[in-house]
This record gives C-alpha cells, sequence and structure tokens, in this order.
C-alpha cells in the first residue's frame, strides 16, 4: 500500500515536470509547476519531513507561483500561442538530456546504498527546530540578511526611472 | 519500502527535465521554471538521505528550509529583472539578448 502511494506521486511529479517544460502556453506551464511542486511536497510527506511539505505547500505554490503568475501578465503578449517556445536545438538538448539522466542513474543504481531501505527514527520537527537555534544558527541568520538584500534589490530594479 | 536509489532516480529524472527546459526554452520566464525544477530534484535528494542515512541533527531537513529560502530569494530577483527587462526590450525571448555582442 505504502509503495503504491509511493509510486503514484512519482510517476504525477514525472508527468506534470514534462508538462511544465514542453507546453507552449507559459502560463499553462506555470500551472503544471505548481503541480509538480505540490507532488514534490507529497514525496516530503512520504519521507515523514511533514514540516518542510508545508514549508514547500506556503513558500513554492502559495508564493513563487502568484509572483510567476503576476509576472506573466505583465509581460502581456508574450504569452501567444502562436509564437515558437522552443529553440532550434531541441533535438541535440533531448540527446544531451537522456544521454546525462542514463550516467546519472547508472552511477546511483551502482552505488553502495542503493538498495538500502534500513529504517531509522525520523527526524523530528524539535530536532530541526533545536538545530536551527544552535548548530545552524549561523547560516539561518545569514538566510534573513540574503532576504533582505533580495527585497531591497526587487524594489530598486524593478522601481520605474524617471 | 521504497530502496533509497528510486528516490535519487525521481531526482534525476527531474533534474533532467529541468536541464532540458533551460537549453531548450526561448522564454525567460520557462527557463525560470526549469531552475525551479533543479532547486526540487536538488531538495528531494536532501530530504531522502536524512531520512535513509540518518544524521543526528536533521541536517538534511535544515538544508532543504535553506534552499527553499534560496529559491524564494532567487526567483523574486529573477522576476523583476525579467520586468526590467521586459520595459525596456518589450520582448522576453532570449534570441533577441544580444547587447553584450554589439
Amino acid at each position: 500500500m505504502s509503495e503504491l502511494v509511493f509510486y503514484f506521486i512519482t510517476l504525477c511529479a514525472c508527468v506534470f515536470a514534462v508538462l511544465s517544460v514542453t507546453q507552449r502556453d507559459i502560463f499553462h506551464c506555470a500551472l503544471w509547476l505548481a503541480m509538480t511542486l505540490l507532488s514534490v511536497a507529497g514525496i516530503y510527506f512520504y519521507l515523514d519531513a511533514a514540516f518542510l511539505g508545508v514549508v514547500q505547500i506556503l513558500v513554492y505554490v502559495g508564493g513563487i507561483i502568484t509572483l510567476f503568475v503576476f509576472a506573466i501578465k505583465l509581460t502581456s503578449h508574450i504569452g501567444d500561442r502562436s509564437i515558437r517556445q522552443t529553440s532550434k536545438q531541441w533535438g541535440l538538448s533531448i540527446f544531451i538530456t537522456v544521454l546525462l539522466l542514463f550516467i546519472i542513474c547508472r552511477i546511483f543504481a551502482q552505488h553502495p546504498w542503493a538498495k538500502m531501505v534500513v529504517e531509522r527514527p525520523s527526524t523530528s520537527l524539535i530536532q530541526v527546530g533545536q538545530s536551527l537555534m544552535t548548530n545552524y544558527a549561523l547560516p539561518f541568520e545569514f538566510m534573513s540578511v540574503i532576504l533582505l538584500a533580495a527585497m531591497v534589490g526587487a524594489i530598486v530594479i524593478g522601481k520605474v526611472k524617471k | 519500502m521504497i530502496p533509497l536509489a528510486y528516490f535519487t532516480f525521481l531526482s534525476a529524472f527531474l533534474f533532467c527535465v529541468g536541464i532540458y527546459g533551460a537549453l531548450t526554452r526561448r522564454n525567460v520566464i520557462g527557463i525560470l521554471i526549469s531552475i525551479e525544477l533543479i532547486l526540487n530534484a536538488a531538495n528531494i535528494n536532501l530530504v531522502a538521505f536524512n531520512k535513509y542515512l540518518g544524521t543526528p541533527d536533521g541536517m538534511g531537513q535544515v538544508f532543504g528550509l535553506f534552499v527553499i529560502a534560496i529559491a524564494a530569494a532567487a526567483s523574486v530577483v529573477g522576476l523583476v529583472l525579467i520586468i526590467a527587462i521586459y520595459r525596456d526590450r518589450k520582448s522576453l525571448f532570449t534570441d533577441g539578448f544580444t547587447l553584450m555582442k554589439e
């Protein structure tokens, strides 16, 4: 039963990901991306990382996808269906990508941890919170500086110049 | 129980789909969408290894949180840049951005 859930979420994630890079209408791409991100959140829930799954839904599906939709609507006519959306080198790109996928999967399959199924006690939210405030306090504080810099930078770049 | 390799296969597939999108898209917003896919592929690996190999302090999940925060900041700056370029050029297709060559 548990395996079936995993295979279903994986199938959803793969199909939605392919749709989000191949669709012609860029607005539809953003919506398929939202579905992909929801499937990835499902994977997090499956891996007992409930907090990360909730953050994924809040930040990605709630925030970033909204921004994407705004950007697409603000740059009006580029989502026109008649305009070609892929470059001329798509055949070569498919070849390179499939080769890359093959190489990566081969390396993963040969590695000793590939068949590992050992059950460990999952990381609790308390543990995550404690290590955020102790071992990883410096990167955590640094992240707030990065977010502030991104916010100020976005306002400065987006300002209409007189 | 699912072997660890299946999660890495899923992550590799999402990564390669993202690479394909970033290589072929003519639209800059499409390229940003592909980059989001790549970041998510990395995140799946972090969470899966955290579950299977086990870290004493939940390192994988903490770094997953950091990756999500960085992705949010990156996409905000990227989308603002896109809007600034659109105001300047009235187009969002990568073929048209040849300012550095001229």
